[in-house]
Parts: C-alpha cells; sequence; structure tokens
C-alpha cells in the first residue's frame, strides 16, 4: 500500500470498524483533523492521490473529488453545528475549478451557510496547498430523531497513539 | 485487493464492459455500456464496496457514474471529447445494492467550447438521481489530457 504520509494531527478515519470495507474505505484512506471550535479548521478531511483515485489523463477523477465533497459537507457542516447523524444528502453542485495531480495532497473544508429543523446548507471547498480545485454546495437532509450516529466512523485515535511513540 | 472485491455481475443484454477503464473508474467498476439508437446508456451493478454507512449506494458514487454517462453523451452526439466544468446533482431515491442501475445523458445545447447536458440515473424501481451539466469540448485535434 503507497504511503500517504499525512500532514501533522491528521488522523485515518475509521469508517467500518472492522467490518468490511463500505465506499467510503474503499476509495480512501480519507484523513481527518480536528482544529479550534467555530474556526475553518474546525473539520478538514485530507486524502493523498493515488493512482487509483485517477482518470485516464492522470488527474485526481471528478467522481473522487465529488465523493470527498460530499462526505465534507455532511461530515465536516454536521461537525460544525454540532449533529453526530448521518445526514443524507439532498442536492448537490460542483464547479471543477483545477485539477489535481498523483501525489498532490488534498484538503475539504466545509462552511455552514444555514441550519434549518430539517436542512443543512453548506459551501465546501477542496484544496491542494493554497490553490482551490472544487467549489461545491450542498444541501442535506436533517433526519427526525436521532438517526444513524455518522455510521461507524471514528478518527482513529490508536494511530495518534502510536506516532506519538511509547515514552522510553 | 481488487480482485478479492470483483463483484460477480450479471448484465442485461447489449451491454458490453468498459474495459479501458483506469484508475478511479477500474477501482469502482465494472461499468458496461449500450449503444442504442446513437446513445449511449451506461450500466453498473453496485455491490458492498459501493455503499454507504446506511448500506445503499454512496452519492459519490452515484455523482461519478453519472458524470461518465453526461460526458459519454456528448462524445457520442458531438463527437467531441469534453471535460466536465460544473455539475448540478438531486438526489430523488435511493440506489440499492444489487439492482442494475442506468444512466444517460442528452445534450440540450452547445457552442464551440461548452455543451449543456441533462442526466439520470435510474434503477429497477425509480429514478435516482437527476443531473444538469456544463462540459468543457476539448478541441477535436488534443488528446485526451485533462479530467474527464
Amino acid at each position: 500500500m503507497a504511503v500517504d504520509n499525512p500532514p501533522d494531527g491528521f488522523l485515518r478515519i475509521d469508517f467500518d470498524r472492522g467490518s468490511d470495507p463500505t465506499f467510503n474505505s474503499h476509495i480512501g484512506t480519507l484523513y481527518a483533523k480536528r482544529g479550534e471550535k467555530g474556526t475553518r479548521d474546525e473539520f478538514v478531511m485530507g486524502f493523498r492521490v493515488h493512482k487509483r483515485m485517477c482518470n485516464p489523463a492522470g488527474g485526481l477523477h471528478g467522481g473522487m473529488m465529488m465523493s470527498v465533497a460530499d462526505l465534507v459537507g455532511t461530515m465536516g457542516g454536521g461537525t460544525q453545528v454540532g449533529l453526530r447523524k448521518f445526514l443524507p444528502t439532498v442536492s448537490m453542485t460542483f464547479d471543477f475549478v483545477a485539477p489535481a495531480k498523483l501525489g498532490d495532497w488534498v484538503e475539504g473544508r466545509a462552511e455552514v451557510v444555514r441550519q434549518t429543523r430539517s436542512l443543512l446548507f453548506t459551501n465546501i471547498s477542496l484544496t491542494v496547498g493554497d490553490e482551490r480545485i472544487l467549489r461545491a454546495s450542498q444541501i442535506a437532509k436533517i433526519p427526525s430523531g436521532d438517526g444513524l450516529a455518522f455510521g461507524k466512523a471514528r478518527l482513529d485515535r490508536g494511530a495518534e497513539m502510536a506516532a506519538k511513540g511509547t515514552p522510553t | 485487493m481488487s480482485c478479492a472485491l470483483q463483484w460477480r455481475v450479471s448484465i442485461p443484454p447489449g451491454f458490453r464492459q468498459l474495459t479501458e477503464a483506469s484508475g478511479f473508474a477500474a477501482a469502482n467498476g465494472p461499468w458496461f455500456e449500450k449503444l442504442e439508437d446513437g446513445r449511449a446508456i451506461r450500466g453498473f451493478r453496485p455491490g458492498p464496496q459501493h455503499a454507504n454507512a446506511l448500506g445503499i449506494v454512496h452519492g459519490g458514487m452515484l455523482a461519478a457514474f453519472l458524470d461518465s454517462a453526461m460526458g459519454t453523451a456528448v462524445f457520442h452526439t458531438l463527437r467531441r471529447r469534453a471535460v466536465t466544468l460544473r455539475l448540478s446533482l438531486d438526489y430523488l431515491g435511493p440506489g440499492r445494492i444489487g439492482d442494475w442501475l442506468q444512466a444517460e445523458g442528452e445534450v440540450m445545447g452547445h457552442d464551440e467550447h461548452v455543451a449543456q447536458v441533462r442526466g439520470r440515473l435510474y434503477g429497477p424501481r425509480h429514478d435516482v438521481l437527476a443531473g444538469l451539466g456544463a462540459f468543457a469540448l476539448l478541441s477535436r485535434q488534443r488528446p485526451l489530457q485533462a479530467r474527464s
């Protein structure tokens, strides 16, 4: 498996916790970093571009960008407004602003535009360094009741512990 | 890994597997295509690796698949390769794992540089995803080298 070398603070998102891989694990590995509440870095998703994420021309596939942007909207937007539920996507619009290439580290951030009782409106950006590669907007449904808590997704804190190393 | 995840698919008549797929399309396939009255219909049968936490097909997978069908529609209608500029999607109903899903696009208008395309993704029982997109037309001489 190719090496991802995520920047400091990024932890692997464990979507399936031991059961068979679903789409988010299948396309990944996807990482997330948690930052200060109320900042644009409160929830940042990241991934390294590998060949299996690319189009025939060798750039990052639009389908991969859309898949990650979808997740950034529901997980990142949901986190910012304190919703730990699975939010099904109702509608999304994507503008493919610039390409990304093999080996790039891509980050995704969400900005909550408005929350109603049943809907969450977000804007989403994917970036490589300072360059924006995708602009997206999303409307997600907020299910009534408790719903599913992000499915099984958790940040892999074990990796964080391992990275810090055990004291000698 | 990809071998273990291969999903045995039964394919409706007339569809051929897109064997030229690479990268993302290959990793998330196999995808199929049928030509009917000059229009291209794409099909695939989602497996467990295409599911989200609710056990239905992931919205990103549906988006990627419809995008490909809409891009193909541009090629079959205008004989020009195209890359997606903008895609707007409405999720109408769940895509079920194991169902045969189909997607097709229709070119609504175009000039020398951009084509406007309407797309539809549907299962055996209902519509799953509706799309509207703008596709940048690549020059006829230029080999495929941008995002597709």
